[in-house]
């Protein structure tokens, strides 16, 4: 029984990444998809794909795409900066 | 093609597989009662033949070792890929200065965060040692320890500020024990090959199940594994958050603080 | 809460997300959020092979406070998985690296704004 209600929170989280546009708002949906995979594998008697599912869905690959999309950001704004300056 | 004959073309394959999704699924194998004779012999013969515990390490680093070998593979062409990319277009120099976007302040770590990123940087890395070496006994393995150990490092990041992180982290050094782990595994197999028989053949002595240095060669590569894995990750992180300074190049047109 | 739906529920959540993230994949507007869905095709996968591995009252494939004789999961699923985890997380690295290069290259971030390069 609890596999299933975190199978139908799974589906419910990963529709939410999938429909949150904006990526940074998308980076959270995407470290609450990963904490809900981890405790699924952890329902499906699997602590070691739940350890590393913890590690890199909650915490390695948001910071990989929050560190993305500030250096992006940065980029932009000396691009307009330099445009607006010449 | 326009994006909305894109989205069409899509509803219209789902449109199509979804009366035979909805068909088939009653009569798949239902959930929990999936015989697999491979599982059963893998865990009668796990802790028999190679004295360990944890069948997903035996799996992992013994009976399909030479799959792992290829993960490993596919780690370091990765982190090889980031970071000549990166260090492409940025050269080799660091940067004391931090990115900062317009009209937005610098801000240092408080000093809460400091506090709980000290005692749970120092935490998540005992923790991370421990599981690694436990690979044969309790879950854990090299891939966990080593992942665990790299997310120290980024506790390390965000207590500290940047000073800190880099006077920890040397990317040589990461590059170094990335290698050295890789190299480890490699040279592993080739024991068995020196008395005459197939790669990765398991010869060392099988030790007592539940010690740590049960399984024979399994302790040494995943020794290799924890170290390619974090050193790995280590450059991964070091490479990407030295994307988040000013290049000096650009530093006529920009006013950074140093951080 | 037992019945006949719980009998292919796994294999209908992972259909779902594999649909769901192809859908956030074909009509992007931004690179990185590309990226993310991308991550959860992933996630379809895992959440298929580790059904397919399960039993029903077993326990993990770890035999340290149990006799080596109790039922267990299947561990080859739980082998293919975890190194997909960590091998998935440094490709995707590998990915965002590339939409990086590309942003400062082009400018772009938008992949309906990117024309093929000629």
């Amino acid at each position: 029984m609890l596999i299933d209600i975190l199978q139908i929170l799974l589906a419910v989280t990963g529709t939410g990444v999938a429909l949150t546009r904006r990526p940074v708002r998308q980076v959270i949906a995407l470290g609450a998809n990963g904490l809900v995979l981890a405790l699924l594998f952890m329902a499906l008697q699997a602590p070691d794909v739940a350890f590393a599912q913890i590690v890199v869905g909650t915490a390695a690959l948001p910071m990989l795409f929050m560190v993305v999309l500030a250096s992006m950001r940065m980029d932009r704004r000396r691009e307009d900066r330099r445009e607006g300056m010449s | 093609m326009k994006p909305r004959v894109r989205t069409a073309l899509f509803l219209a394959a789902a449109a199509g597989a979804m009366p035979a999704l909805v068909r088939a699924l009653p009569h798949f194998p239902a959930f929990g009662d999936h015989p697999s004779p491979y599982a059963d012999r893998v865990l009668a013969s796990a802790p028999v033949d190679r004295h360990v515990q944890n069948v997903v390490t035996a799996l992992n680093f013994d009976y399909r070792g030479f799959d792992t070998l290829g993960e490993e593979f596919i780690l370091l062409c990765a982190v090889t890929g980031v970071t000549v990319l990166l260090r492409g277009s940025r050269g080799e120099h660091r940067s004391a200065r931090t990115g900062q976007v317009e009209g937005r302040p610098v801000i240092p770590p408080g000093e809460a965060v400091t506090l709980i990123a000290r005692l749970f940087g120092v935490a998540t890395f005992v923790l991370g040692l421990s599981v690694a070496l436990h690979a044969t006994s309790t879950p854990g393995g090299g891939f966990q320890g080593g992942v665990l150990i790299a997310s120290g490092f980024l506790l390390v990041f965000l207590g500290e500020g940047y000073r800190g992180w880099r006077a920890m982290m040397q990317a040589e050094l990461m590059d170094a024990v990335e290698a050295a782990g890789a190299l480890v595994y490699v040279g592993c197999g080739l024991v068995g090959v020196w008395q005459g028989l197939p790669y990765l053949t398991n010869t060392l002595p099988l030790g007592t199940a539940g010690s740590v240095w049960a399984g024979g060669l399994m302790p040494v590569i995943n020794a290799g594994v924890t170290c390619a894995v974090l050193g790995g990750f280590g450059m991964l992180f070091i490479e990407f958050l030295e994307e988040t300074r000013v290049n000096p190049d650009a530093e006529q047109d920009t006013e950074a603080p140093k951080s | 809460m037992t019945g006949a739906w719980v009998g292919w529920l796994p294999w209908a959540v992972a259909a779902w997300l594999f649909g769901v993230g192809l859908y956030g994949i074909i009509s992007s507007r931004h690179y990185v959020h590309l990226i993310g869905c991308l991550t959860i095709v992933q996630s379809a996968t895992y959440v298929l092979l580790l059904s397919i591995g399960y039993r029903r009252g077993a326990g993990p494939p770890i035999f340290h406070a149990h006799p080596p004789s109790t039922p267990a999961v299947d561990p080859v699923m739980q082998v293919l998985v975890l190194t997909d985890i960590v091998v998935g997380a440094t490709v995707t690295a590998l990915l965002l690296v590339l939409v990086l290069q590309f942003h400062k290259r082009r400018g772009i971030v938008d992949p309906q704004q990117a024309a093929p390069l000629t």
